[in-house]
């Protein structure tokens, strides 16, 4: 076996010769190249991972030591090797794709560029994830801001994108300051730099100083996961990145910041109340219902897209937010089954938003249009993309068998555990998250009908639409990948929970794996300690040991113990139903084969109404599928009507009338817009003082030169 | 609250017996021109074309006739006129939608009401079935919105040139077994409408027809007997023969 460091040599090796080949290879070969180097990297980067995540050995280098601060050192833990085996298993695919999606940029964009930037961003993501201490940390962690910041802002000639990027590193900034402050405030008892002596000292910290720590770095690297109330960079950021930026940036970048989150917040300083477990919790429900209230709503398909990247990273923290209140509360079985869905959906997401994401650039590019009112009957020339889009869409849909199911529905099965908690107070606010995010998982199904049925079935709705033909392999490949793990980890979701739970268990404390799922495959009927000879056989005769002899691994069921008198909690298993979900379609397609085989089947037109002409603008478009939610949530969406006229002669004569609607994204609107108006009226005030005279000024001077050494006096 | 229950059970039944028992009520039918009978003067006054003089007898075309009344009215010599309602016949020749009659829609047919032009006063009477004096319900008849759901097709009107395509993809749409039934003198002959450079001469001209309801329009229970003729629940096909003599003359 090869050392892991080896391995992490080999890593960032491959990626500095990715950046001198996209430095002297010319642009048109650029992006094969960046593919040529990228795949073995991302490669690398999963068996690294997965060696960790296997084996449970963590990898360790020292770096250098600074005086006074202690050693800078790279640690990979299973945490971190969870979250770059997902780096690695979204990179792959998505440097297969750029290989053939880059060449439109040939000629007006340097390729160049973006080879060198993408392969540092990849060596900097993986080092930030391993980074060990809080200096190698924030070096990585602004080299990736910047790196992904240029590469969002890649077609930098448009005015909204050069805004968009703006906004991007504006708030991302904002809130790398605010994590660093937390992090301050963790040195300062801890004196040293390193994430196990901060670790160590976290635990003298007072109620105080836990609290400012929390607040700072839930802020800070929030604004990275997309959360309310600073998710307003995300939306407009997707819609300017390359579409192979966008699916790092939903896939990988957004993982990032819930990695902040975990990393200080459960492993460094976990909750010792249900307080900031409880701000996690409706934080996340409120990005989750705020994000999916706008995907349903949003025409633009990147746009669309990320707002439901907002939706889902609310669903993965409203998961955090339940395992930190469940730790806080003494229940580390529950916090475990919580951080599990979270991490579940986590990965999930990552899986299916690149894949749905590369779907909206195969469109692109082929189309030339993203706006789904302007698309549809996709499916019957391109595909293999509508095929791979349909099978992101039911994943990011939560149905069974994908992979959305197993972690959405293990998310609001943990929301139905707070039942166990003492505080009555607590389990309204979890019965009311429950509520929220089953409306979200509802609202998600509608949004996702919407993106998949407007854009590929029915009729083309505009010329664009009707001319676009599927886009080359290396372009359907990778989304191909991608739709395979979603199916994957849909339907083997008992091989995945037992690796998470070894990544989970250092910061619970506590295993999980025989109480999610139990090991079915090993019992025989005399049972063991953990379940009665009844409880086996009641499962044995229900199927739950069918495949013991030939596979491998615990069992196919998914399941919660809970005590004598309701032994079972929860259960499911997606493993067999879709067994029994191909045996019943096969089944039903059988039986109307039989049923229907005397009759003629006459294909005739759609029915038009008796139209002489079914224009494709006449049939439904997204924006008529998605009104009633529109209208059902007005007061939240709150839109603005304008009514422009153009009238000649003495305003007798209208030459134009112009309406349409404006909406100003409910987060704006209640809390950046206010912010902004309240900094301004400060600035004002203090505008006042600029009274443009030099002797006033020198007076300032003089005051505050005052003021300080009578500070130093004093202090 | 209760009242409109109280009210329901007040009033009773008062749907119409037919086809159980004839329908006796004052004004139900305007009535038609009796069939062949002695030529007078009154084919001069036939503004449609409805009476015809064949030889030593007066023919009657049902299918143009507009109850005018001025057959029988303000001349010394009437025509024989006939009440009732039972008009409906299967329409002749074999160009027909392919429809079987007594097949399996006896209790539950969908209908599609196509207006290919009418003036408004067959639509009116067709809304009639819909209420609780004819309430087709209880027959098993039903209105549908989309040809696509529909077993047979009810048009009125003329069909103008607008309505042609329109008549003729509906009739598409529909799957087999299907069939017509065209109601009212326009549809049945272009009526005083057409033929004309915006109007056809009946339904008959654009897609194939089952079951005629002659009239102008015809009464409610006329297209009642239609209906129940297309599915051959009536057993009354011949055009000449009549159930009821007692049905109403306008102001005799």
């Amino acid at each position: 076996m090869v050392e892991t460091g080896t391995i992490f040599t080999l890593f960032l090796f491959l990626c500095a010769a990715g950046m001198a080949l996209a430095a002297v290879t010319p642009d048109r070969r650029n992006p094969g190249v960046l593919a040529m180097v990228a795949v073995p990297a991302s490669l690398v980067a999963i068996v690294m991972s997965g060696d960790v995540l296997l084996s449970g050995r963590p990898f360790e280098a020292a770096l250098w030591t600074l005086p006074g601060f202690g050693p800078m050192r790279l640690s990979m833990d299973r945490l971190s090797a969870l979250f770059v085996f997902v780096t690695g298993l979204v990179f792959l695919p998505v440097s297969i794709y750029t290989a053939g999606y880059m060449g439109r940029y040939l000629g007006r964009h340097s390729l160049r560029t973006f080879g060198l930037f993408y392969h540092l961003l990849f060596a900097s993501i993986v080092l930030l994830l391993s980074a060990g201490d809080v200096l190698s940390f924030f070096l990585t962690w602004e080299v990736m801001s910047i790196v992904s910041y240029l590469l969002v802002n890649y077609e930098h000639g448009k005015e909204e994108n050069t805004w968009a990027g703006y906004l991007m590193l504006a708030l991302g900034e904002a809130g790398t300051i605010a994590a660093a402050l937390g992090f301050l405030v963790l040195l300062a008892v801890a004196g040293r730099l390193d994430f196990v002596s901060l670790k160590a000292a976290a635990a003298g910290l007072g109620d105080a100083g836990r609290w400012a720590v929390f607040l700072l770095t839930f802020f800070g690297f929030g604004v990275k996961a997309g959360l309310v109330p600073t998710n307003a960079w995300l939306p407009r950021a997707h819609p300017a990145a390359p579409a192979n930026m966008s699916a790092i940036l939903s896939g990988v970048i957004l993982n990032l910041g819930i990695y902040g989150i975990v990393r200080v917040n459960v492993d460094i300083l976990p909750a010792a109340q249900a307080g900031p477990g409880l701000i996690v919790l409706v934080i996340g429900t409120i990005s989750a219902l705020v994000g999916i209230l706008y995907a349903t709503t949003e025409n633009e398909m990147k746009k669309m897209l990320a707002h439901s990247s907002i939706e889902n990273m609310g669903i993965i923290t409203a998961g955090l937010g339940a395992g930190l209140v469940f730790i806080a509360s003494g229940y580390p079985v529950l916090a475990g089954i919580a951080f599990t869905a979270a991490f579940y959906h986590m990965v999930n997401h990552s899986l299916y938003k690149a894949l749905l994401f590369l779907g909206a650039g195969a469109v692109d590019v082929s189309a030339g249009e993203r706006d789904m009112d302007r698309l549809g009957g996709l499916i019957r020339v391109m595909p293999w993309t509508g095929l791979f889009f349909l099978v992101g869409s039911l994943s990011i849909a939560a149905l069974p068998p994908f992979n959305g199911f197993v972690s959405e529905w293990l998310t609001l099965q943990t929301m139905l555990r707070s039942a166990e908690l003492p505080s009555t107070a607590v389990k309204i606010v979890f019965a009311l998250c429950g509520a929220a995010l089953a409306l979200t998982a509802a609202l998600a199904v509608t949004c996702f009908v919407k993106a998949f049925a407007m854009s590929f079935l029915g009729h083309a709705r505009s010329g664009k639409a009707l001319k676009a033909v599927e886009v080359r392999r290396s372009m359907t490949l990778p989304m191909g990948m991608l739709a395979v793990c979603c199916f994957l980890f849909g339907i083997l979701p008992t091989y995945v929970i037992p690796v998470m739970d070894q990544a989970i268990a250092p910061m619970t404390n506590q295993r999980i794996a025989d109480d999610l799922v139990p090991p079915f495959f090993a019992l025989d009927a005399g049972g063991s300690a953990k379940f009665s000879p009844a409880f086996v056989a009641e499962f044995h005769d229900l199927g739950a040991q069918t495949g013991k002899g030939i596979l491998p691994g615990r069992g196919w069921v998914v399941l919660h113990q809970g005590a004598e008198r309701n032994p079972v909690v929860f259960a499911m298993s997606t493993s067999y139903t879709v067994v029994v979900l191909s045996l019943l379609l096969i089944g039903s397609v059988l039986v109307i084969r039989a049923l229907t085989r005397a009759r003629t089947v006459s294909v005739k037109p759609a029915w038009d109404g008796g139209l002489r002409r079914l224009i494709p603008e006449m049939t439904y478009t997204a924006t008529g599928f998605s009104n009633p939610v529109r209208v059902i949530f007005a007061a939240v969406f709150r839109p603005m009507t304008f009514d422009e006229r153009k009238e000649t002669i003495a305003e007798h004569f209208r030459t134009a009338i112009r309406n349409g609607r404006k909406e100003v994204h409910v987060m704006d609107r209640v809390v950046l817009q206010p912010l902004i108006k309240g900094l301004q009226a400060v600035a004002s005030l203090l505008g006042r003082m600029h009274s443009g005279s030099v002797n006033v000024y020198a007076a300032y001077v003089f005051i505050s030169l005052i003021l300080v050494l009578a500070c130093m006096r004093v202090f | 609250m209760l009242n409109w229950v109280l009210k329901g059970l007040k009033t009773g039944i008062v749907s119409t017996g037919y086809p159980d028992r004839e329908e006796t009520a004052p004004g139900v039918s305007p009535g038609l021109p009796a069939g062949q009978q002695p030529a007078g003067p009154a084919a001069g006054r036939c503004l449609t074309g409805a009476l015809r003089l064949g030889g030593a007898e007066l023919q009657v075309d049902r299918a143009r006739c507009v109850h005018c009344f001025r057959c029988i009215r303000g001349t010394e010599s009437p025509a024989d006129w006939q009440p009732g309602y039972e008009w409906a016949a299967r329409a002749a020749g074999d160009r027909t939608a392919g429809w079987v009659p007594g097949s399996q829609f006896g209790r539950s047919l969908h209908i599609r009401v196509v207006d290919a032009g009418a003036c408004g006063a067959c639509l009116s009477e067709i809304e009639q079935l819909n209420k609780p004096h004819y309430n087709m319900h209880r027959l098993g008849f039903f209105l549908t919105p989309t040809p696509r759901e529909a077993d047979v097709l009810l048009v009125a009107g003329p069909v103008t040139e607008h309505m042609k395509t329109a008549l003729r993809k509906a009739y598409e749409a529909m799957p087999t077994p299907k069939g017509v039934i065209a109601v009212g003198a326009c549809a049945l002959s272009g009526g005083v409408f057409g033929p004309s450079f915006a109007s056809g001469a009946g339904v008959r001209d654009v897609i194939p027809v089952d079951v005629v309801i002659p009239g102008c329009p015809p009464p409610p229970l006329a297209m009642l007997h239609g209906l129940l003729l297309m599915v051959s629940r009536s057993g009354t096909p011949a055009v000449t023969s009549l159930k009821s003599q007692a049905g109403g003359r306008r102001d005799g």
